[in-house]
């Protein structure tokens, strides 16, 4: 199966292993992730104001390019994911039919059809299926207690991202037990990490961050996975690194280490606290 | 862009954010789950609650608006559907469009630059600087 790909700017920069993993482990999976050419910032966060038309041009004109090469759309980046479905959700909600023509009338691309926008965890859950993921597994993570940590883009808000229940989302930890891992249930799955914030608010994203990290690791976590860029930053570098931290994955990372990806193409070089030797006394690596 | 007063200024809030403020009843969900309630002055129900009181222009002025990271656990939990979230871009917008921001992308730093992912610096811009 092949999927038109969107990657999203941080994926090329500073979130390579997320991308990188993602695409080896597709193909060890079953399917495909063909990046689509000529692609362009998606705006990184979607703007709510009712008459802001000029912030929805990017993710359109992305959506239009999608349309000309497949149905469905697959991103990787929360923040991607979360801009790009509410932008295909405002055309298509009703009574915005003017505001959708003029949008499409504007962009350089042919807009052919609605694409389905699917996070790439839609495409393992809903069209792999978890239990043919399993089949995939060489390596299980057996013994690896972990938290899914989803942050804010993935599920809300909840009835334009459909992706699981906002408060207590299930994906990830689905996706982590057919890896063979223990996911630990914790209470700030869906907390924010301060996002944006950390640019002129670096105190208040840390403090957000530190809140998750430490719930997760009262109840049990041994490592956490994210699926944003920036979450795993917020979480990774506002902390203050002890011998005893707890290792950030992107979960991509521990996706392409059960399927049998070899270590130098994890991408673990990228991460600030070396989970090499974690994983090695874990028997993992 | 001149900025409105009082009602005119609840009014164009009201608009540019889609939300209906008389329909929040103060039950204060949003300002319980907020993960940043503690250092946004006012938090979501109070914010509401000046616009209640016709009293936009205080809010416009506050420190409040501009700690928002649109998690969007405000409006997921509200009973009554609305969406503070909204209501706080829609401050921030009004004074956006008279030329005043709040963050100067000049001031970041080249180190920062190098580390923070870039989906922070155009988040942060698009919300905080004209």
């Amino acid at each position: 199966m092949k999927y038109v790909y969107y990657p999203g700017c941080t994926l090329y920069t500073k979130a390579k292993s997320l991308d990188a993993c993602a695409r080896k482990a597709a193909a060890r999976v079953g399917f495909e992730l063909e990046e689509m050419p000529s692609w362009n910032c998606c705006g990184a966060i979607y703007n709510t104001g009712s008459d802001d038309l000029a912030a929805q041009v990017g993710p359109v004109r992305n959506l239009a390019k999608a349309s000309q090469l497949g149905e469905k759309l697959v991103t990787l980046c929360a923040a991607c994911h979360n801009v790009l479905k509410r932008v295909d959700d405002r055309l298509y909600a009703q009574g915005n039919e003017v505001e959708r023509d003029r949008l499409i009338a504007f962009v350089d691309e042919k807009y052919e059809r609605r694409v389905q926008v699917m996070h790439y965890l839609e495409v393992l859950k809903n069209d792999i299926g978890f239990d043919k993921v399993k089949e995939k597994v060489t390596k299980p993570l057996a013994g690896l207690k972990v938290a899914s940590y989803y942050g804010c883009l993935m599920v809300r808000p909840k009835e334009v991202l459909q992706f699981d229940d906002p408060e207590n989302p299930q994906v990830m930890d689905d996706l982590m037990r057919a890896l063979g891992a223990e996911p630990t249930a914790f209470d700030f799955k869906a907390e924010c990490c301060g996002g944006y914030l950390v640019v002129n608010r670096r105190d208040v994203a840390a403090n957000a961050s530190k809140r998750i990290i430490d719930n997760a690791r009262a109840r049990g976590a041994e490592a956490i996975v994210t699926t944003c860029p920036l979450c795993q930053y917020n979480l990774d570098k506002l902390r203050a690194v002890t011998s005893d931290a707890v290792p950030m994955f992107y979960f991509t990372q521990l996706l392409g280490l059960a399927v049998g990806l070899a270590p130098e193409e994890l991408g673990f070089d990228v991460n600030s606290f070396d989970p090499v030797p974690f994983l090695k006394a874990k028997g993992l690596l | 862009m001149q900025i409105p007063t009082g009602k005119a200024l609840a009014r164009q809030i009201e608009e540019l954010s889609g939300q209906v403020v008389s329909d929040c009843y103060q039950c204060g969900c949003c300002t319980a789950g907020c993960p940043i309630g503690e250092d946004m002055d006012p938090p979501p129900s109070k914010a509401i609650r000046l616009l209640q009181l016709d009293r936009a222009d205080e809010l416009l002025k506050s420190s409040g608006i501009w700690m928002c990271a649109s998690c969007l656990v405000c409006g997921t939990r509200c009973p009554r559907a609305v969406d503070y979230a909204r209501i706080a871009e829609a401050c921030r917008a009004i004074i956006l469009r008279s030329r005043q921001s709040k963050v100067d992308p000049d001031t970041v730093t080249a180190p920062e630059l190098e580390e923070i992912p870039q989906q922070a610096f155009i988040a942060s811009f698009r919300k905080f600087s004209v």
